[in-house]
């Protein structure tokens, strides 16, 4: 019965079928909000108000030709893209919405899972410099030069950002984290400065415009996914929508208060929470250009960084004057 | 660890094939390599076969932006071989239309330029209001590209007062958004960083190199045909040749704006200053013979025809200089010192029509530097020779 | 330097109706003389075959089909077709023979099918009234 009920909780909900379908959905929010603020349609016609569009897609890539270049190292092209929809999925199990006791630690919500949450939404980026060498395409080279070299610049601000408030409420553990802010909402207005660096440099991370430097359509006409199709191309896409649904998540539970009030109501927070943060990473994403590799780094380093400590500061400072 | 890129012929960033061969070092471009003949027609042959109004189809589908200015130059010179003299009223049609695809072409180009630079939302709304002006031109021609207005001795078209007051009305919104594009264009932080410093080109440089257009107006060179060599409208007309100081993307990208506000300018004055008469004068089916240099200013440059009659119904001889290929050389100074990053933005503020710019290729004997043109025939027959005798390769690299 | 220079002309296009017409489901108007595909009027064609000499694309072919009753025989090659209407400036007669339509969604999957043809007899205009006399038409299109 436990192994059933483990099976479901991992296959269904809230594990794979469950990302599935909330991940295409979000997508589908992401490029609806996008079209609209160009003035244009979006998805329309597949299904009802385009809401099957990214299902669709996904299909229809599971559906094409798979092509293996000759020169690519084939153990790793091949496993690549499982193995980063695996680890996004596994970090979306720690979220804290679905069933959890906050006084008995279980497997997927203990003290210290912020930062298993924060090093699983790391492992994409490495998963992705690895296809992209795998490849042994010009362009997937260049491509997987420049995700690392993001990696340097936004990886520092997000740490110190996330993890500010987690300082001011005293814990290591998201569920903590979200029950405390819930007593006291007020506080969420101290990590505003946090919430807006977070809010960039997960932007970076999902690598979406300003920072879509890694997958450059004009420039290196696909980065790391220049050699990828087929199946293959529809796992990793699939790994960056619910890339994006477990860090708007985990933006969520930190900044915005978590997701209070057991199963159902917890659930309709968790909905509303994570679009409210998607919907602010597509206004980002319409606001700008592309910038260039040497300018997100010098970006990164000369203000998020510091924005980032500041904010560190100012909750150190902070708790040391409520206590 | 210096390694060649190939950028084309086939590349996103590219809308029609070329070759751009890249040899970089990390990030930072060393040397650049422009290869043509990708796109080659045939076009120059084929109008040595067709009578003279014929050929003005012939040229208008070089390109589809700058159709019309091909068009144009090319019945300039048949009219002046053929000692004609347009009616004024003709002439200013013909002109008001060359203005609007002015207006097109610049707001088409400030929409790649946005793409280009990943600036999604700007290319969206550019294109939007770029519809704007693709109306008013199938309202005056019946048909959106390739308007065809133009024919020996005048136009074939009128303009009734209600096609006047809706081009007034276009014209009007036009200028409230362009000037709404400047500002962002010259504010939106992202898309500066990306422009600015760019793709520099020194007025030295510029003028040694023959550049052409707003590449050479943004070095500070203030030339323009319409200046210079006023054709029987443009110096009735009032209005100011736009140049800037900055020598880079962020100079051509402020010359095209300002340029499009001049057109507005030009739009309003001819469309209100119509003279009234005839459209267009009757054109003999034979030229006498002679030769004659047409030029004209293409929203990308100074559009140059040379036309060679001798007596007959047919041109001896048409051939064409576009723009972009006098801007290729200095392009491949442009690229030199740039990141790859740049290369898809400074390729695109030269505004190239690569169609335009098409020339035939000659194999040059690599032992004694013989230059020979080949038929598509035998040099298929040679490549196949070749291939079935060479070796298999395993891991083929660039030969060359 | 400003950020989100942007942004307020974004936020108004969220409310805003899109500026996407949902074609083929609506259509737009296409303007008056807008240049669609040529076809013949076979009661006002006195066949002096300008507009076969003058079209850049050789699109329009006259050939006799009875020389004794005038009988003539004209087909337009749509398929090669640039749309250009220099055969309706080249017409002579008035009202023109040769006319322009408005239709511009006539893709097909077979060149074959674009080719119109009539068979008619040569028209017999008077020269003040430019009436026809004798129209045999049979549009085969």
């Amino acid at each position: 019965m436990a192994v059933l009920r483990t099976f479901l909780y991992l296959l269904v909900y809230p594990g794979l079928l469950f990302l599935f379908v909330y991940s295409t959905f979000c997508e589908w929010f992401d490029r609806k909000v996008y079209a609209r603020l160009q003035n244009r349609m979006g998805p329309t016609h597949t299904g009802r108000f385009g809401l099957l569009q990214p299902i669709a897609d996904f299909v229809k890539l599971l559906a094409k030709e798979d092509v293996v270049p000759d020169a690519a190292d084939k153990g790793l092209f091949r496993v690549l893209p499982a193995v980063g929809l695996a680890v996004v999925a596994t970090a979306g199990l720690l979220l804290p919405v679905w069933n959890f006791d906050l006084g008995v630690p279980g497997w997927t919500s203990f003290p210290g899972d912020i930062i298993v949450m924060l090093y699983l939404l790391s492992l994409p980026t490495l998963i992705l410099f690895l296809a992209a060498w795998s490849s042994t395409n010009l362009f997937s080279t260049i491509g997987g030069a420049r995700v690392l070299t993001m990696l340097f610049g936004y990886e520092v601000p997000l740490f110190l950002a996330v993890l500010s408030p987690a300082i001011l409420a005293g814990s290591w553990r998201l569920a903590e984290i979200a029950a405390f802010y819930q007593q006291k909402p007020l506080l969420l207005l101290a990590n505003l400065l946090g919430f807006i660096v977070a809010l960039i440099a997960v932007q970076a991370k999902l690598e979406r415009t300003p920072f879509d430097i890694p997958h450059a359509e004009t420039e290196i006409v696909g980065g790391t996914f220049t050699e990828y199709s087929g199946k293959k191309l529809a796992l990793f896409r699939l790994t960056f929508d619910i890339e994006m649904v477990v860090a708007s998540g985990l933006l969520a539970a930190v900044f915005l208060g978590g997701f209070p009030g057991g199963a159902v109501v917890g659930f309709v927070h968790f909905v509303v929470k994570t679009l409210f943060v998607i919907f602010l990473l597509s206004l980002i994403r319409a606001l700008t250009g592309r910038i260039r590799i040497d300018q997100v780094v010098s970006f990164a380093w000369k203000i998020l960084a510091p924005l980032a400590v500041l904010q560190l500061l100012a909750t150190i400072l902070l708790k040391g004057f409520l206590s | 660890m210096n390694f060649q890129i190939p950028i084309g012929p086939q590349h996103p960033a590219l809308k029609e094939p070329i070759s751009l061969r890249m040899t970089v070092d990390g990030e930072v471009i060393v040397d650049a390599d422009i290869r043509l003949g990708y796109n080659h027609r045939g076009l120059e042959k084929l109008a040595e076969e067709k009578t003279w109004l014929q050929n003005i189809y012939l040229t208008e589908r070089i390109c589809g932006i700058c159709s019309h200015s091909h068009a144009t130059c090319y019945v300039q010179g048949v009219e002046k071989l053929m000692e004609l003299a347009p009616p004024r009223r003709g002439l200013y049609i013909r002109y008001l239309v060359s203005e609007l695809e002015r207006v097109h072409s610049h707001l088409l180009w400030l929409g790649v330029a946005g793409h280009e630079a990943g600036f999604d939302s700007f290319f969206m709304y550019t294109w939007r209001d770029r519809e704007i002006v693709m109306d008013l031109l199938e309202m005056i021609s019946g048909n959106r590209v390739h308007y065809a207005i133009n024919t020996l001795g005048g136009v074939r078209r009128d303009i009734d007062e209600g096609q006047k007051a809706k081009i007034l009305e276009g014209v009007a919104t036009l200028r409230k958004r362009s000037e709404y594009y400047f500002h962002i264009g010259a504010n939106e932080p992202s898309f500066v960083a990306r422009i600015a410093g760019v793709g520099l080109l020194s007025k030295e440089d510029a003028i040694a190199l023959c550049a052409v257009g707003p590449v050479a107006r943004a070095s500070g060179v203030a030339r323009d045909v319409r200046k210079e060599d006023p054709c029987a409208v443009y110096d009735e007309l009032d209005f100011e040749l736009c140049t800037a100081d900055s020598c880079d993307v962020l100079g051509r990208v402020v010359v095209r704006v300002k340029e499009l506000l001049q057109s507005y300018n030009l739009i309003e004055q001819m469309v209100k200053g119509l003279p009234d008469g005839d459209i267009v004068v009757k054109a003999p089916r034979k030229a006498k013979p002679g030769e004659v240099v047409s030029r004209y200013e293409a929203p990308r440059g100074e559009n140059i025809h040379y036309i060679k009659a001798n007596g007959s119904d047919k041109p001896e001889r048409l051939k064409v200089r576009a723009p972009t290929l006098g801007n290729y050389p200095a392009t491949v100074l442009m690229l030199r010192k740039g990141f790859i990053a740049d290369i898809p933005l400074i390729f695109a503020a030269i505004d190239p029509c690569i169609c335009c710019a098409e020339r035939t290729v000659t194999l040059v004997g690599a032992r004694n530097g013989e230059e020979s043109v080949v038929r598509m025939d035998d040099l298929r027959r040679q490549a196949l020779a070749r291939a079935k005798n060479a070796p298999v390769k395993g891991n083929a690299v660039w030969p060359f | 330097m400003r950020i989100a220079v942007f942004m307020p002309e974004l936020l108004r296009h969220l409310f805003k109706k899109p500026a996407t017409v949902d074609y083929p489901f609506k259509k737009l108007q296409v303007p008056k003389d807008f240049r669609g595909t040529p076809y013949l009027d076979p009661a006002m064609c006195i066949v002096c075959k300008a507009c076969e000499r003058d079209c850049p694309a050789e699109a329009i072919e006259i050939t006799d089909v009875d020389p004794a009753e005038k009988r003539f025989r004209m087909v337009i090659h749509n398929d090669r077709c640039i749309h250009c209407a220099q055969c309706v400036d080249s017409c002579p007669t008035t009202p023109k023979a040769m006319r322009m339509d408005s239709l511009y969604e006539i893709a097909t999957d077979d060149r074959h099918k674009l080719k119109a043809d009539w068979v008619y007899v040569r028209a017999v205009l008077k020269p003040k009234a430019a009436a026809p006399a004798a129209p045999a038409a049979e549009p085969k299109a």
